[in-house]
């Protein structure tokens, strides 16, 4: 992989103040590296805060620890990722893939809008840690 | 997030400034069921200073409208910002959900 130009990371409790906390890391993150365009900053930012969200709705804990919510970012010329963790949390359950929502649905948009905005999700779990690895190729270096 | 209500001729406008996340979009919710229980039914959602939307804020705003239509009035959207309009069409929710320039223009022509 090329070199980083940027990087961030958050770990911390899964509640809701972190994810604001996570918010103002990517707005940092895009400033550190302002070679990246707007759009795949609005882009990915979503697609973080929507994954991060997950964890603090959903994610249940495996043990008596509390769940946390852990987030890396790295900026690459040719690549944007991140890793959306949820460390001391029980397997997901529900479905993995999007469902598709009614109009009058107000909730249940996450998963589609996160892999509408990326170019590949893939899902990790180790040590009872839920790892999403989010990967967007920035559209300058797109084919 | 900060939220106020100005009421105008014909409609309530409800101005959210800040981030629209699962933070803030149940104080979006209440809020705008208390206007709506103070009387005004008819709803314009000014996102003018409302520079992200997440799936979370979006259900805030589908409930927001189906709570006015069932009081007998609408609820529209009005100065959409980029990120809130990329979340909107990608979700296809711009079919649901009118966007209009203002906030004046929202129920000018009804």
């Amino acid at each position: 992989m090329t070199d980083v130009l940027a990087r961030r990371s958050f770990r911390g409790l899964a509640t809701s103040e972190a994810i604001e906390l996570v918010h103002d890391e990517l707005d940092g993150l895009w400033q550190d590296a302002p070679i990246v365009q707007d759009i795949d900053q609005m882009t990915f930012t979503t697609a973080v805060i929507e994954a991060a969200s997950n964890i603090v709705q959903h994610a249940e804990p495996a043990t008596a620890l509390p769940v946390e919510l852990g987030v890396e970012i790295s900026v690459h010329a040719a690549l944007l990722q991140a890793r959306v963790s949820a460390f001391h949390a029980k397997p997901p359950f529900g479905p993995m893939e999007p469902v598709s929502a009614d109009d009058d649905s107000e909730s249940g948009r996450g998963l589609a809008l996160i892999q509408a905005l990326v170019t590949t999700v893939t899902f990790e779990r180790q040590d009872a840690t839920n790892t999403w690895v989010l990967s967007r190729t920035p559209s300058a270096s797109a084919p | 997030m900060e939220f106020s209500y100005e009421i105008k001729d014909s409609y309530a406008e409800v101005k959210a400034n800040g981030r629209l996340n699962m933070v803030s979009a149940p104080k979006l919710r209440e809020f705008v069921t208390d206007v709506i229980a103070g009387g005004s039914s008819r709803i314009v959602v000014n996102l003018e200073n409302t520079a992200f939307m997440d799936s979370s804020g979006l259900g805030a705003l589908i409930g927001c409208l189906k709570a006015a239509r069932q009081a007998g009035g609408d609820l529209r959207i009005a100065a959409v910002q980029p990120q809130v309009k990329m979340v909107l069409e990608l979700t296809s929710m711009d079919r649901v959900l009118t966007s209009y320039a203002s906030a004046e223009e929202a129920f000018s022509h009804d």
